[in-house]
Formats: C-alpha cells, sequence, structure tokens
C-alpha cells in the first residue's frame, strides 16, 4: 500500500471525526470541516456545471458546430449577472421569468397526470365485503376522501366535515407514523457504514505499520 | 383511422385528453373564484395553526433580539414547492420587517439566490421599510445537500435564531435540520409536500405545515382576495375528485369499467 | 417593460410547454426540446452569481474582522482551489480536483448523513413521549412499522410481517395518495398564478 493512499485515507477520517464531533457540540474541528466542505462543495459544483453545462452545451455548439442559436440562452444566462449592479439588477428578471416559465409549463401537465389523475384511476377500485380486498379497497378510498377533506380551506372543520377532516389527520399521523418506522432502519445502516469505513482505515494503517 | 383523425392525432395526443379535460376544468374553477374575489365577495378560509404560529415565532424573535431562519428547501426554481417557498418568503419578510428583526435566508441553488433577494427586496418595500433589506442576509451556501445541511447547522448554531422557518422541498437533511434547531431552543414551524420528509418534521417541528397547506400559505397570509380565491377553486376541484372517486369505485364495483378506465394514464 | 415584459415571457414559456405536453407533432416537440436545453444554460450561468454571493458574503466578513473569519478565509480558499484545479487541470478521474472530491467532500457528506442514525434516534424518543392522540397514533405505528421490519417482531407474533404490510398497503397508502392529490392541485393552482402574472414576487418591487 503506498504512502498517498495512507495519507489520503487519513485525511478522510479525520474529517469523518470532525464532522461527528458535532453530535458533541459546536467546535473548531467541526468550523473547520463545516467550511471546508462548503467552499470545496461550491466549487465543485461550479466547475461541474461549467464542464458539462456551459462547454457542451454552449461552447460547442457555437464554435464546433456553429449553431449560433445558442447565443440566445447565452444571452439570458448572462442577463442573470446583471444582479451585480443595483442599477440594471431588474434585466435579471427576463430570465428568471423564462426560466421559471418553462419549469412551471412542465410541471403543471405533469403533475396533474402523475399525481392526481394516476392516483385516482389507482383509488377507483371495487369496493365489497365479499373479499377481504374489497374490504381493503373501502378502506383506501374513505382514507383517501377523509384526507382531502381535511385540505379544505374554505369550509371550517366543524359538523360532518369535521368529523371527516379528523378522520383524516388521524389516517395522515398513521401513515406519517409508518414512514418514520420504516426509515429507521435505513439510517442506522448509513451510520454502519461510516463505522465500517473507519475499521477499515484502522486495518490498513495496522498492517502497514506492523505488517498484520 | 380515418384521414382527419390521423391528421389531428399528430396535432393532439388523445392518450391524454383526461389530463387537457381536468386540468381545464381546475382552471375554470380557479379563474371563476378569483374573479368572484375581485367582484368583492367575501371567502371564508379556516384557521391553519401552523401558519398563525409563524407571527408569535416573529414575536418571540423581536422579544429575544435573535434573527430569524428561513430555510427554503434544497430544490431549484423548476420545482413549484420552492416557487411557493419564495412566495411565503415574501410574505414572511413582510411580517418580519414590521417587527425590524434580522432574516437570514441560506440558500441550496444559485437560481434562487435572485429569486430570494427579489421576495425579500418585495417583502421590505411593502412592509415600507426598504433600507431595512441587507442583500447579505441570503446567502448561497452550496449545491450539495449535506454540505449546504452544515452550512446551515453552522448558522443555527452560531447566530441562534429564535425562530425557524423551513418551507420547500426537503430530502434526508430536513431532520438533520429539525434536530439541531430543536437543540438551540428556536421555535420551528416547517412545511413541505415531500411526502417522506413529513414525518420527521411532524416529531421535530413545533408545527407542520403538511402537503396542500404549504401551496395555501401565501393566500393565508397575504389574505389577499384574488389568492384566496384560487383556493377556493382548489377546493372545489378536490370536491369533485371525491364525487369522482366515489361514482368510480361504485361502477367499478358493478363491473362497469369504462368510466375508471377513461383516466388511465397512458 | 421592467414588469410586463418578465410576465409576457413567462406566460408564453409556460403555456408553450404545457402544449408540448399534449401535441405530439416532431417539430413542436423538438423546439420545446431545444428551448427546454436553454434553460440548462441559464441555470448555469447562475453559478457565477452563486460564487459571486459566496465572495461577497464571506469576504466582508474577513474584512471586518467578524466571528469566525479566519473559517471563512478557509473557505474561500477551498472555493478558488477548486476552481483553479477544474478549470486548470479538468476534473477526469485521476485528477487532484477529483482527488478532492473522493476523499475530502464525498466522506463528510457522507458522514453528515449519517448523523441521521443520532438525529433519528432522539426523534423518535420525543415522537414516543405521547401528548396528543394524533401524536399517539404516530408514536404507536412507527413502534409497531420498527418492531414488524425485524425478526423479533415475527418471533412475538406470528402474523406481525403481514400486519405491517397490511399498513404500509392500507392506511399509508390512504395518507400517500390524499397528501399526493392535494399538494399537486396546490401546486397548479401556485403555477397557474405566476404564469398569468397574479404571483410576482419573483420580480420584486420596483
Amino acid at each position: 500500500m503506498d504512502l498517498g493512499t495512507i495519507i489520503w485515507n487519513t485525511v478522510a477520517l479525520f474529517l469523518t471525526l470532525c464532522i461527528f464531533s458535532f453530535l458533541y457540540k459546536d467546535n473548531p474541528f467541526y468550523k473547520f470541516a463545516e467550511h471546508l466542505v462548503v467552499g470545496v462543495s461550491a466549487g465543485y459544483f461550479a466547475i461541474i456545471l461549467y464542464f458539462n453545462g456551459f462547454i457542451p452545451k454552449v461552447w460547442e455548439p457555437v464554435t464546433q458546430k456553429g449553431e449560433w442559436w445558442y447565443l440566445l440562452p447565452t444571452i439570458l444566462g448572462m442577463m442573470t449577472w446583471a444582479r451585480f449592479s443595483k442599477k440594471w439588477s431588474w434585466i435579471s428578471r427576463f430570465a428568471i421569468a423564462f426560466y421559471m416559465g418553462i419549469a412551471v409549463g412542465v410541471a403543471i401537465p405533469l403533475e396533474m397526470q402523475q399525481r392526481v389523475i394516476k392516483q385516482l384511476h389507482a383509488t377507483m377500485l371495487p369496493v365489497h365485503f365479499t373479499n377481504i380486498q374489497g374490504v381493503w379497497n373501502l378502506l383506501i378510498m374513505l382514507g383517501v376522501l377523509c384526507g382531502l377533506i381535511y385540505f379544505f380551506f374554505s369550509m371550517g372543520h366543524k359538523g360532518v366535515v369535521g368529523g371527516a377532516a379528523r378522520l383524516g389527520i388521524w389516517i395522515l399521523m398513521i401513515g406519517f407514523g409508518a414512514g418514520f418506522g420504516l426509515t429507521v432502519m435505513g439510517r442506522i445502516s448509513l451510520l454502519a457504514d461510516r463505522i465500517t469505513e473507519i475499521h477499515n482505515w484502522y486495518l490498513m494503517v495496522t498492517k502497514a505499520l506492523w505488517g498484520f | 383511422m380515418s384521414p382527419i383523425f390521423f391528421y389531428l392525432s399528430s396535432w393532439f395526443d388523445f392518450n391524454r385528453i383526461n389530463v387537457l379535460v381536468i386540468l381545464g376544468l381546475f382552471f375554470a374553477f380557479v379563474f371563476y373564484f378569483i374573479n368572484q374575489a375581485k367582484k368583492g365577495k367575501s371567502l371564508f378560509v379556516r384557521r391553519i395553526s401552523g401558519l398563525d404560529a409563524i407571527e408569535e415565532a416573529v414575536g418571540r424573535a423581536t422579544e429575544m433580539g435573535k434573527p430569524i431562519l428561513y430555510i427554503s428547501g434544497i430544490e431549484d426554481m423548476d420545482n413549484l414547492q420552492t416557487v411557493a417557498s419564495m412566495i411565503i418568503l415574501g410574505n414572511v419578510t413582510e411580517m418580519v420587517a414590521r417587527y425590524d428583526v434580522p432574516l437570514l435566508v441560506p440558500i441550496c441553488r444559485p437560481f434562487v439566490v435572485p429569486v430570494a433577494e427579489e421576495a425579500v427586496k418585495q417583502g421590505y418595500i411593502k412592509a415600507g421599510k426598504p433600507d431595512a433589506y441587507d442583500k447579505n442576509n441570503i446567502r448561497y451556501i452550496s449545491d450539495e445537500q449535506f454540505a449546504y445541511t452544515a452550512g446551515v447547522n453552522g448558522i443555527m448554531l452560531r447566530e441562534r435564531p429564535a425562530a425557524n422557518l423551513m418551507f420547500g422541498s426537503f430530502f434526508a437533511e430536513s431532520l438533520i435540520m429539525a434536530e439541531t434547531g430543536f437543540s438551540t431552543g428556536a421555535i420551528q414551524v416547517a412545511g413541505t409536500a415531500n411526502i417522506h420528509q413529513l414525518p420527521f418534521f411532524v416529531v421535530a417541528c413545533d408545527y407542520t405545515i403538511i402537503g396542500e397547506e404549504l401551496f395555501a400559505t401565501s393566500a393565508y397570509l397575504s389574505k389577499e382576495p384574488k389568492l384566496l380565491g384560487s383556493l377556493k377553486g382548489s377546493d372545489l376541484a378536490k370536491f369533485l375528485i371525491i364525487i369522482i372517486l366515489i361514482l368510480g369505485a361504485l361502477l367499478e364495483t358493478f363491473g362497469i369499467t369504462k368510466f375508471s378506465s377513461w383516466f388511465f394514464v397512458r | 417593460m421592467r414588469r410586463e415584459v418578465p410576465i409576457v415571457i413567462c406566460f408564453l414559456a409556460g403555456f408553450f410547454f404545457i402544449s408540448d405536453f399534449f401535441i405530439p407533432e416532431p417539430h413542436w416537440t423538438q423546439i420545446a426540446h431545444r428551448v427546454n436545453q436553454w434553460a440548462i444554460i441559464v441555470i448555469a450561468f447562475a453559478y457565477v452569481l452563486g460564487v459571486g454571493n459566496i465572495v461577497r458574503v464571506n469576504s466582508q466578513v474577513i474584512k471586518r474582522k467578524e466571528r469566525d473569519w479566519g473559517y471563512k478565509i478557509l473557505l474561500l480558499s477551498g472555493l478558488v482551489l477548486m476552481i483553479i484545479l477544474g478549470i486548470g487541470f479538468g476534473i477526469k478521474e485521476g485528477t487532484t480536483f477529483n482527488w478532492i472530491f473522493m476523499n475530502a467532500m464525498y466522506p463528510m457528506q457522507a458522514t453528515m448523513f449519517s448523523l441521521l442514525a443520532f438525529y433519528i434516534a432522539s426523534a423518535a424518543f420525543r415522537a414516543f413521549r405521547i401528548r396528543t392522540w394524533e401524536a399517539a397514533l404516530l408514536g404507536v405505528t412507527a413502534v409497531l412499522v420498527m418492531i414488524g421490519r425485524v425478526p423479533v417482531g415475527e418471533f412475538l407474533w406470528r402474523p406481525f410481517p403481514d400486519f405491517i404490510e397490511w399498513i404500509m398497503n392500507v392506511p399509508q397508502l390512504a395518507a400517500k395518495r390524499a397528501i399526493m392529490i392535494g399538494a399537486a392541485l396546490g401546486a397548479i393552482s401556485t403555477g397557474l398564478k405566476v404564469l398569468v402574472g397574479l404571483e410576482r414576487t419573483y420580480m420584486g418591487g420596483e
């Protein structure tokens, strides 16, 4: 094993422990790691966007393929830089409006299709008492109905609506509890991964130093 | 297939007619009630206790002389939750400006920075205090989820905000932030439509805004009739969905599948 | 000009992309695809804003020698170092840029993520201190699911795993769908208000 690998792994271990030290309280080691990760990651993403966004989507099409129309979004993109000037910052609104228009326009029909109509179709199932699945279908449908009634804003939660909304919030709470319980195990396995990394470092260093 | 249908089908995807019809109806409902509101018809909106708590949190921050932290989630402006969060940020700023409390806004995506700056600036202008706007309080941290979390945790621990308001699209970082905020003793109000993160906010925060409530927040806080009108439109759409669901299930029970199959997404 | 033009741009872009969802005509789709690519380009330019914001905010702390100013030097050094390494020597595997990502950034991110194990434990502790009926429902369901997902659940009560499956497939599914449908309607309504200029917070006040 070469010295470089050992040094880099030791750096990784040191930074891991710096972050873990946060569990005790805020301290200089955590501050060190926090500022380092923030600075490095901001630089990392700016560069990744430069290589994966600007170079293949602007520079190469314009300079190598002569696709000059890519200059249009370039101008729009550069409009965001107008924010550096107090006087001209309003120009950036054109770029913001363009991006938001696209984003919202793409999202609206998809939300309706995937999150409303698809869910509606999946809930429209036969409800009856001849077999157990029919009963569960009924419960799912009632759960969805009561959940939706909870989200009514222009009616007070009183009377029948209030009762249904209360049942709705209970269903939501059961759902949240189930989600919480389900996630616990996954989160603990993340910690196990980090502890394994620390153990691997220990094995690597002992092997390098003492040969076992 | 007739030639007319063939021609039309190259200009319209008939598999998506269900989306067009329901979307059209939804738009009609929303615009109808916005118009009603514009004509001066009063519109009732039920109490949402989590949103009333924002005012309480701002008041507490004033008493303590501490800042308020507003976290807008980790997604870009292409996520409608971030869009909603920016609108709420404008409303919150207006409230904060009245109390003269600093508002800190750490941001995860660079494109959200100018939007947040405009929202905050507008909030201060609306409150009649344009000079109170401090550009340096809107801070881009990092695109990376956990680098952003580390940065936000640092702000929570060192600047000790009296209130943490978290509105937007959150993922695994939600619990780390909410628990850190809890440990600093801040009042916490969080809202998201991300189903997997809602349980953590419910457990770790004082108040949680669930799903659609996030999108109703702006109307609720601003009390602007036009926006309240859109809430009413949304409610009518939900009522229609409930009718469709009951009808669909009943027809399915009696073996009539044509109705439900119209809603099938291809 | 300052307010109307952005609203018109937003409206046209938005409704063009809504129409693209319904129109399969190849030319139309191709234009939409190209314009969508433009959005990525606009975003790429915004990174200059992000970097500018970091430099402005942190350099002021350093200049005024405010609290933790030394750490801000570290932050800016990390930022500048990555930019120089990336532009100067590339980002491919084996470059120093990539090494720093793998050995500094990655372990710190992973550790930050793993902190969740501790936080979920403390959150669970609070969840189980039952204060209201709603909290009780959440806490009890969480405990049941946790027990049911490990072998001890089946040991305690044989049909335990099936019961947990039922919780996931009936009440949890209903809750998920209700939230999803409601949130989608709210999102569409918000989006619509942005497109028609009823919500124009993003454009500021002047």
